[in-house]
């Protein structure tokens, strides 16, 4: 397993010439990591994962693991690798369940901020793009990431977008431009008049008949 | 004559003295005096107005003194003349007019009125001739056509049974003529003309091509199409001294309605098949000439050109390869109109046809034609049109009954199945062969039931063709002669499924042309907006189709996702290309 490979080369380096404050930090890190780690693949699999978040007490559906896979800069869905793993702890400055706990609440903050924000957007939908060369996310998990990712802050435009992506045919799945596309609309255009929406600018065609869509409902 | 008398004076004393001279002087005392006297004043002027308007109402007046007494006034200055004269005369000629065409107006109907409109207008430029300031000529003119023609523009030309549109569809030339030289005086009189003209032409073109009884026969359509052509062409040159922007509006009507139904370009090209098919035996070139010249008119004005060009290579290669068409010249000149119009594409490949199962004979010889065929030439495609060609058969009837027949492929496919089943279903015919159902049906009903060329009996003898219902073959078929050609019964027009069809294989051979064109124009242009994407796209297709910018839309979406094409992402309007 190649990641193990980069991970065993890193760990060597990072000991050899580290501090001897930072070494007992990255064990501690490291040995939580171990707690959770699968023993053969030497990574956090779903399996852990889902344990750690019984220890965190947050459902493995929460955004907040979104979120922290996404400091971490997680690539792959369902697991931490040891390099990921770091990477979070060690911005945090956490090495406990219940530091961590704690740095996951102050996160939740980080991630609302506009120029993260739209970065931690994208990340989610490739999040999601679990086969290799996979562009397209189908509508049900979309639906869900919606939900998940924009329902607090947008929760009426993800009400009806979710509705009108359930009843359209012209679209089986979502790539990365409508998904974005979406945030925009969130973003720039009032709702739910939507009054300063163009359909002959630039958007997505998908947004052009959710807009149509909402007009015929609204009439 | 006073003057002369006193011209030393006139000459030293008043210019030194820098006083007005005699002869103005004259004047002056003359107008100031005699022509504005309280008590001469107003008489003159009446009197003046009240002899023009006898002469108007047609009593003969002394024209002799009304010119001098305008003289006169002329004598004693613009403003005089003007004030004193004109000015009056222009408002009292006004009034006669309104009052008179509001009684034209209410007794006559548009042709009558415009007849006797034309009369005022020469009598007063008459008049002017004779007694009136020349100056005067213009002014008077368009007192007469303000009040005669402008005012009452909208009631003419909407006048029921006798305005504008009667006149149109009667083909009153004379009426129409009249119309535009009176409106073209006034402002807006052609825009009005012109405007209602077009609305008319439009709402009869939508009513004709909408209306179902109409489409039922497609030569006919076409006809009635070209009838309407001509009789508006016949009207712009006769009536509208053949005027641009009437013609421009007579064809912008065409382009709108021809396009309103989706299938004239099948139609058209339909008109065409018929007239190259039979009837031009006898009708001389020239003639094949003007009426394929009026058929590229008609094509001019079709947005999806494409369709019509889709039909038109169908129906070309029927009539070549049935040997239907009356005159290789004919068919040449006319693809060379097609080409000088659309370029090169008109004449680029055309996609196979229809499947069709052979039987195990025939394919094999198929395979060796084919590496025949493409051993002596490399480059090329070969593709069988199945749907074509025709095959000869020897059949045995009953005992001894023999027959040479002539079949299209179709028909022999179905008929060399019976060489191993005495009765067969039609569904079992149809998974045999894989020949598309509407083909099938005609091929099985031209060899059931037609008179001479029932080969088979269909069990039960209804002529429809349900998917259980049997054929079997006809042992007790005779024929007088040997040989027996069996044709196809033909459909003109495509059924809904082929209709169907032909229309998703234009949309699909669309969706390349459009990416072609979008790459083409972001590769030149590096970075450009959505609003002039779908411009030029839409201006880069206009000769072969007219592009839907949903269409253009979903399109460029595609590319950016495969990655031709991205959002920039600081303005999220435009898009870049990606080398």
């Amino acid at each position: 397993y190649f990641h193990f490979c980069d991970d065993s080369v890193t760990m060597c380096v990072g000991t050899a010439s580290s501090s001897k404050k930072s070494s007992k930090e990255t064990d501690a890190i490291d040995e939580l990591f171990n707690q959770y780690a699968n023993t053969h693949s030497h990574v956090i699999d779903p399996e852990g994962i889902e344990n750690l978040c019984s220890s965190l007490k947050v459902s493995h559906t929460d955004v907040r693991i979104l979120m922290l896979a996404w400091k971490m800069k997680a690539e792959r869905q369902g697991y931490f690798t040891l390099v990921e793993w770091r990477r979070a702890l060690r911005e945090f400055k956490v090495d406990t369940i219940s530091k961590l706990k704690k740095a996951l609440r102050a996160l939740k903050e980080e991630v609302r901020t506009p120029s993260n924000f739209a970065d931690f957007y994208a990340y989610a939908f490739r999040y999601c793009l679990t086969e290799e060369k996979q562009k397209n996310i189908d509508i049900e998990t979309i639906c869900q990431l919606l939900d998940m990712v924009l329902g607090s802050t947008f929760r009426a435009q993800v009400d009806y977008f979710v509705d009108y992506l359930k009843i359209q045919n012209d679209y089986k799945v979502i790539n990365m431009d409508q998904w974005m596309g979406f945030y925009r609309f969130c973003s720039e255009i009032s709702f739910p008049d939507m009054s300063n929406y163009d359909v002959e600018l630039a958007w997505p065609l998908i947004l052009d008949n959710f807009y149509e869509w909402m007009r015929e409902k609204q009439a | 004559m006073i003057r002369d008398i006193l011209m030393y004076m006139d000459r030293t004393y008043v210019t030194t003295t820098r006083k007005t001279h005699v002869h103005e002087l004259g004047l002056n005392l003359w107008r100031d005096n005699i022509v504005h006297s309280s008590k001469i004043q107003t008489r003159l002027l009446n009197t003046l107005l009240d002899l023009v308007h006898k002469e108007r109402t047609g009593e003969v007046i002394d024209r002799l003194l009304m010119r001098n007494v305008i003289k006169m006034f002329m004598d004693l200055g613009e403003s005089v003349c003007q004030v004193d004269f004109e000015k009056p005369f222009l408002e009292a000629s006004a009034e006669f007019y309104k009052v008179k065409s509001q009684e034209f107006i209410e007794s006559c109907d548009c042709g009558e009125y415009l007849k006797k409109a034309e009369k005022p207008l020469n009598e007063e430029v008459e008049r002017v001739a004779h007694y009136l300031d020349a100056k005067s000529e213009e002014k008077i003119t368009s007192v007469v056509e303000r009040e005669m023609i402008t005012n009452h523009m909208q009631r003419l030309v909407h006048m029921e049974n006798s305005g504008l549109v009667n006149m149109l569809l009667n083909d009153r030339y004379e009426d129409l003529a009249r119309m535009y030289s009176l409106f073209r005086r006034v402002t807006n009189g052609l825009v009005t003309v012109r405007d209602v003209m077009t609305l008319h032409l439009r709402e009869m073109g939508k009513q004709l091509v909408t209306d179902p009884e109409k489409s039922k026969d497609p030569v006919e359509f076409v006809q009635r199409l070209l009838g309407e052509r001509d009789k508006y062409d016949k009207i712009i040159v006769t009536s509208f001294y053949n005027d641009k922007t009437f013609q421009n509006a007579s064809n912008s009507s065409f382009e709108y309605f021809i396009n309103l139904n989706t299938r004239s370009p099948e139609f058209i090209s339909l008109f065409v098949d018929d007239k190259l098919r039979k009837g031009m035996k006898g009708v001389i070139e020239d003639d094949v000439e003007v009426i394929f010249d009026k058929v590229m008119m008609l094509f001019r004005y079709l947005q999806g050109k494409d369709v019509f060009e889709k039909y038109y290579k169908q129906h070309l290669a029927k009539r070549l390869l049935s040997g239907k068409t009356v005159s290789h010249d004919a068919e040449r000149n006319l693809i060379v109109k097609l080409k000088t119009e659309c370029g090169y594409q008109f004449t680029s490949n055309s996609k196979p046809i229809l499947p069709c199962n052979l039987p195990a004979e025939v394919s094999v010889l198929c395979e060796k034609f084919r590496s025949y065929y493409l051993g002596t030439h490399t480059g090329r495609r070969l593709s069988w049109q199945t749907n074509m060609g025709t095959a000869d058969i020897k059949a045995v009837f009953g005992k001894a009954q023999r027959h040479e027949l002539n079949v299209s492929n179709f028909q022999m496919c179905v008929l060399m199945l019976f060489n191993n089943s005495d009765r067969l279903s039609y569904k079992e015919i149809e998974q045999a062969t894989e020949i598309p159902s509407s083909d099938l049906k005609r091929c099985l009903q031209s060899m059931a039931f037609v008179k001479g060329k029932n080969v088979f009996k269909k069990v039960p003898m209804s002529k429809d063709i349900g998917e259980e219902d049997s054929f079997v073959v006809n042992e007790k078929f005779t024929g007088k002669f040997y040989k027996v050609k069996i044709g196809t019964v033909v459909a003109q027009k495509e059924t809904e499924p082929e209709k169907q069809e032909t229309r998703h294989r234009v949309e699909e051979d669309r969706k390349p042309q459009i990416e072609a064109a979008i790459v083409r124009i972001m590769k030149a242009r590096r970075v450009l907006d959505h609003n002039n994407i779908i411009a030029e796209v839409t201006k880069q297709l206009q000769s072969r189709f007219l592009a839907n910018p949903t269409e253009i839309k979903k399109r460029i979406e595609s590319l950016i996702e495969r990655d031709f094409l991205e959002r920039n992402s600081t303005d999220r309007k435009l898009y870049r290309y990606l080398a």
